[in-house]
């Protein structure tokens, strides 16, 4: 149809019907002058009479204090409560920020071993858990909701003495709960408990049954070895306890003691890309090469291999670690520590770690009795089995299943009974993730709905109610209230049973590959999802993974080589089997292998169908079946009494479709630009080549006289784990934008992690540079607002005026960095649970509004606040931004550089300091420290 | 024919204009977001001269967050009863009644004044009294009163001779002009005395 723009005013007087086609406008029964003048006429009118009637009072708004204000309680100020963490069975302690009764924040607890003050990505993420609207509420019988008594009564009637139960759990880290469960398991004559993680380390824990007669995972200490040699455990990233091995291995990777970390992997894993040498390894190559090493320090001839010599020449003091859930290699891999004295000081075993305590040959035992309907009531709690396992198990054919989970998953929609769990924030439990180191969890919020503590369930269904708060302060009278308040109990680790003493045992011979052809499938956790328990969580679905950078999917990995010979690049869609995934080209990786992340295809993610704006040009966010990402649990496999997370003999076939990912960075070069930059060890020490830096333009009128706000990141020590980012996103009411404005590289983290790839394709070298707003002393997001929306404070903060700005996005158009973020949308917060998580101290930015890194200002201004308040100056940790408080490894420092005695002012002029494009002259308040490289070696 | 057209536009937006200015300035029209002058009902006709002006309770007795926190709060209930369990009516109507039982021989009646009869309803029916906010400031703007109690600005600076006020009333426009009058003039003279560095930077108050 031909087009209606005027042309000139004398065209008006044709603007006609348009021959039906458009139906009658009810504006023509009101006006007699059918044209658009006319309209805006009359409706010109009602907008300006009615902003003159808009001209009264905003509606009244009411102010409703308590009747009786609880004691210490200040309307506006924050209060912490001591917990521990349940993102994860590792038991970070937790301080958890709580404003107006609810807990907007979690930080790390300084004073707790294990977190030691930081938190991971999942920890920060898990806050969202308790806002969670799709958590259950209370108990369901058969899928309907219904009270605590029904579904007592009903359970109670099923069990009987001798009904055959089985608890099927994931690792127990508490001792009241383990307690709970062994006093409810009593009751019956056939009755097991049985233990399994779905990133299971149940092959470590046999070995030690067979070399030290002890069924333990030693509690490693990477702050005690010089030398790390790494199999395929992702210590760093996901495996076992990563917020405290990142926070130890940190601490050792600065001269004098700097450590020497050898890596063998399949896949690119983050702690593949902080070692100094990296050698791509084929799964089923492992146990072959670890025979080597064992030969090797056997005879004490290294034979030229810089790995063995180097663990020879630290006897003691050295760490080998292996991730794969195979026992033939764990006996080997316990052998060779042994051999070189590890015990007792690297590995320990006297106070053994209890962060996974699984075991999957029980589990095979439990499914092939489910099978053979040998079960009589089936307790689940914590995990998800019709998820998480390769072959779920027949429920079917159990009597009584009974889900303790909180929310509806996979499993708790077959359970008879659901009796949902309080979300650990609501909790009062222990935990005792490692021997002797017991961490209690408090509430922050009374219970949001009518769920129940698995151990009062368990306690009501053994015949004797107990409150946990009862039992939990009955179990440490002693010293309770400074207990609570630290978050930790100090407690003599008695020995258990025997000290664990080496037993000699001769090892097995390699077991040859299967299926030499074809490839090999890996499943790995992804940082964030882990193994799908978070996958409610959008925060987490939007955090770029750390390799990758790709967010809302799952991808399977291919070696670029592998690519190549089969014509792939990133987003086409290949077969696997049954499953459908895109490609994503990954360097680094070894040619025969496929990686595939774990936790996704989850039914939680069903969520997603309508997050993100919603507009004309809107993609989707979730996959033809309606979720994120695709399930690949159906490659594991659980024989020969482990879970397998290796499949050999996979074919990939291609199929014609092509999808765009969403990932935040597909640049992957510097454009010759020193970006992110290295020092060899050797080269230490040295007076730094000073920048090249042109005179000075600007005048110096502009004295900083009081604070000088400046932030250092040390990029030897930055792991990539992104805990910073969801700290950044929790602290600062950042939105989640959805899957397809990602892919329009709209994200709205306000820092994000950049990772470079250098070397050889054959030893490909990785970098992170964490990457904000570097707070620019000579801005040039400054000089071209047109509204003033961002000036320069006198404390050397670049400031970002919300109510001032008009999106003209000039600013982010002119900054280096590209660290602005634009709020393309309103982006929605309909659902009122998730928006109590909202932080009050920050501003939630409306559509058109430019925002970007602040260095958490608002906490800049808590802290002279107070100081003000009790007349000292602000000493140097007083105000710690979200990124700094929460990194594991230390590596972000924040504070006044005109504070001669800060840590900052000390890095600021630390030889391996730099500044990003400093060329500029731009001036950024961001210091980065080089990354520290061995030089001499660089072969694979 | 076009110029008269636009000298017309021209001159009537700028009629306009001077006219929203001046009438701004008069006391009579206020620019919306300006509630300077509101007096709202509150659900308890509590009186500030009484308490405040003639007992000489102190503000922040009551108003105990005005120097640990961003807002200085209007008292819980709890506060109110650590008298009012024992004040229940004006000392003339208690005497009143003391009187009267005398010369008619009976125990005095408990007298409980209208007013305070709504706090006590609101106390025993676990219903939190709903005040009327006043001073009340946008969504963009983060007031903290520590630093302004702290530097030892009095209340009344800002919110007038409250202690002489019935029903509280707002007395200052609370704009931005002028609370950055106020920064720049203590920059230069001082409060009580002493030197202060009240800030101008956007971000101390726009976060």
């Amino acid at each position: 149809m031909e087009n209606q723009y005027w042309r000139s005013l004398e065209e008006r007087e044709h603007f006609g019907d348009g021959g039906g086609e458009f139906q009658e406008s009810p504006l023509r029964q009101i006006e007699p002058d059918q044209s658009r003048r006319g309209f805006l006429k009359a409706a010109g009118f009602a907008f300006a009479g009615g902003s003159l009637i808009g001209c009264s009072r905003a509606p009244a708004e009411k102010a409703m204090p308590y009747l009786s204000q609880p004691e210490g309680l200040v309307a506006g100020r924050a209060q912490y409560y001591a917990s521990t963490c349940a993102g994860c069975s590792a038991g970070c302690g937790l301080l958890v920020k709580v404003h107006d009764g609810r807990p907007i924040k979690l930080e790390g607890n300084p004073e707790q071993a294990i977190g030691r003050g930081a938190t991971c990505a999942v920890g920060q993420a898990s806050i969202l858990g308790l806002y969670d609207s799709l958590r259950l509420r209370q108990p369901l019988a058969e899928g309907k909701p219904t009270s605590w008594t029904e579904v007592d009564a009903a359970i109670r009637s099923h069990l009987k003495r001798d009904t055959a139960v089985r608890y099927l759990s994931g690792t127990i880290t508490s001792p009241a709960k383990q307690a709970a469960i062994d006093r409810f398991l009593t009751q019956f004559h056939n009755a097991q408990h049985v233990m399994y993680d779905a990133l299971s380390a149940s092959a470590i824990l046999d070995a030690h049954q067979q070399t030290h007669d002890a069924r333990v995972l030693p509690h490693y200490r990477f702050d005690r070895a010089d030398v790390i040699v790494s199999f395929d455990a992702d210590f760093l990233g996901t495996w076992i306890s990563p917020v405290e091995f990142a926070h130890d291995y940190t601490s050792r990777r600065l001269p004098p003691d700097r450590s020497w970390h050898a890596q063998f992997e399949a896949r690119m894993s983050l702690t593949g890309t902080k070692a100094d040498r990296r050698m791509k390894i084929a799964p089923g190559e492992i146990q072959e090469r670890l025979l080597r090493l064992l030969r090797q320090v056997e005879s004490a001839n290294a034979g030229g291999d810089e790995v063995a010599e180097r663990l020879l020449r630290s006897r003691s003091r050295s760490l080998v670690l292996c991730g794969a859930n195979d026992v033939d290699a764990q006996v080997i891999v316990n052998q060779v520590n042994h051999l070189l004295g590890n015990y007792g000081n690297t590995l320990d075993i006297e106070r053994p770690s209890r962060q996974r305590r699984g075991n999957d040959r029980e589990l095979a035992k439990l499914l092939n009795e489910i099978k053979a309907g040998h079960v009589g009531a089936l307790f689940m709690d914590g995990v998800n089995p019709m998820a998480e396992l390769p072959e779920p198990p027949e429920l079917g054919r159990v009597g009584l299943v009974v889900s303790l989970a909180g929310s509806l998953d996979e499993t708790a929609e077959r359970a008879h009974y659901v009796c949902p769990d309080h979300h650990y924030l609501e909790s009062w439990s222990d935990a005792e993730p490692i021997a002797g180191l017991i961490s209690l969890t408090q509430p922050a919020i009374r219970p949001l709905g009518q769920t129940r503590a698995i151990i009062e369930s368990l306690s009501i269904w053994s015949g004797q109610p107990e409150r946990a708060y009862d039992l939990l302060r009955q179990k440490y009278a002693s010293n309770w209230e400074r207990s609570v308040q630290a978050g930790i109990v100090q407690v003599e680790v008695g020995q258990a049973g025997p000290p664990a003493k080496w037993r000699d045992g001769q090892p097995k011979p390699p077991t040859p590959p299967s299926d030499s052809s074809g490839h090999t499938l890996v499943l790995y956790p992804g940082v964030a999802m882990l193994d799908g328990r978070h996958a409610y969580n959008p925060w987490l679905h939007e955090l770029p993974d750390p390799i990758t950078k790709i967010t809302w999917d799952n991808c399977a990995s291919l070696s670029p080589a592998t690519a190549a010979s089969f014509g792939l690049t990133d987003g086409d869609v290949v077969r696997i089997e049954s499953m459908e995934l895109p490609v994503v080209v990954q360097p680094g990786q070894h040619d025969s292998v496929i990686a595939v992340a774990l936790g996704y295809g989850r039914k939680a993610s069903e969520r997603f169908a309508n997050i993100g704006p919603h507009w004309i040009d809107r993609g989707p966010t979730v996959n033809a079946k309606g979720h994120v990402g695709e399930n690949a649990a159906r490659f594991l496999s659980l024989d020969g009494g482990v879970l397998r997370y290796e499949r050999a003999g996979v074919h990939i076939a291609k199929t014609r479709r092509h999808i765009e990912l969403a990932a935040t960075q597909t640049h992957h070069t510097m454009e010759g630009r020193a970006i992110v930059q290295e020092v060899a060890l050797k080269e230490l020490g040295k007076p730094p080549e000073t920048a090249d830096v042109s005179e000075e333009l600007w005048p110096p009128d502009h004295p900083t006289t009081g604070h000088r706000w400046a932030m250092a990141i040390d990029l030897n020590a930055c792991t990539g784990c992104s805990a910073c980012v969801l700290a950044c996103q929790v602290e600062n009411n950042t939105p989640v934008v959805g899957r397809d404005e990602v892919r329009r590289r709209r994200e709205m983290h306000w820092i994000r992690i950049d990772r470079y790839y250098s070397g050889t394709p054959d030893d490909v070298e990785v970098a992170h540079q964490p990457m904000m707003c570097q707070q620019c002393e000579h801005a040039p997001c400054e000089t071209v607002c047109p509204t003033l929306a961002t000036v320069h404070s006198d404390e050397g903060l670049n400031q970002q005026i919300y109510n001032r700005c008009v999106g003209t996005r000039y600013c982010a158009n002119n900054c280096p960095y590209k660290t602005r973020r634009f709020n393309w949308f309103n982006y929605p917060r309909e659902d009122r649970l998730a928006n109590l998580v909202l932080n009050p101290d920050v501003t939630v930015r409306t559509r058109g509004v430019m925002e970007k890194c602040t260095f958490c200002v608002q906490r800049i201004q808590e802290a002279k606040i107070n100081s003000k308040h009790n007349g000292a100056p602000i000493q140097d940790g007083d105000t710690r931004t979200a990124c700094q408080q929460c990194c594991p490894a230390s590596a972000i420092v924040f504070g006044d550089l005109n504070d001669s005695k800060s840590r900052i002012a000390r890095l600021a002029k630390d030889g391996r300091q730099y500044r990003v494009l400093e060329e500029l002259n731009v001036g950024p308040s961001v210091h980065y420290l080089k990354i520290v490289r061995q030089e001499d070696q660089r072969n694979g | 024919m076009m110029r008269s057209r636009i000298l017309t536009i021209v001159l009537g937006v700028a009629v306009l204009f001077s006219g929203m200015l001046l009438a701004s300035r008069s006391s009579m029209f206020r620019l919306p977001g300006n509630h300077q002058g509101y007096e709202p009902v509150q659900p308890i006709a509590y009186s500030h001269r009484l308490h405040a002006g003639e007992m000489q309770i102190q503000c922040q007795y009551c108003h105990f967050g005005a120097d640990k926190s961003r807002h200085a709060g209007i008292p819980p209930a709890s506060v109110c009863m650590n008298c009012h369990k024992f004040v229940t009516a004006p000392l003339g109507a208690v005497r009143a009644e003391d009187e009267l039982a005398g010369k008619e021989k009976r125990p005095p009646r408990p007298i409980v004044s209208t007013e305070l009869s709504k706090l006590f309803n609101a106390v025993e029916s676990s219903r939190p009294i709903a005040w009327t906010r006043i001073h009340s400031l946008p969504d963009f703007v983060y007031f903290d009163h520590r630093p302004h109690v702290n530097a030892g600005v009095a209340c009344q600076q800002c919110h007038g001779p409250v202690e002489t006020m019935e029903r509280v009333r707002q007395v200052a426009d609370l704009s931005m002009g002028w609370c950055v009058n106020c920064h720049r003039d203590a920059n230069r003279t001082g409060i009580m005395g002493k030197r202060v560095k009240a800030s101008t930077n956007c971000s101390t108050c726009h976060y």
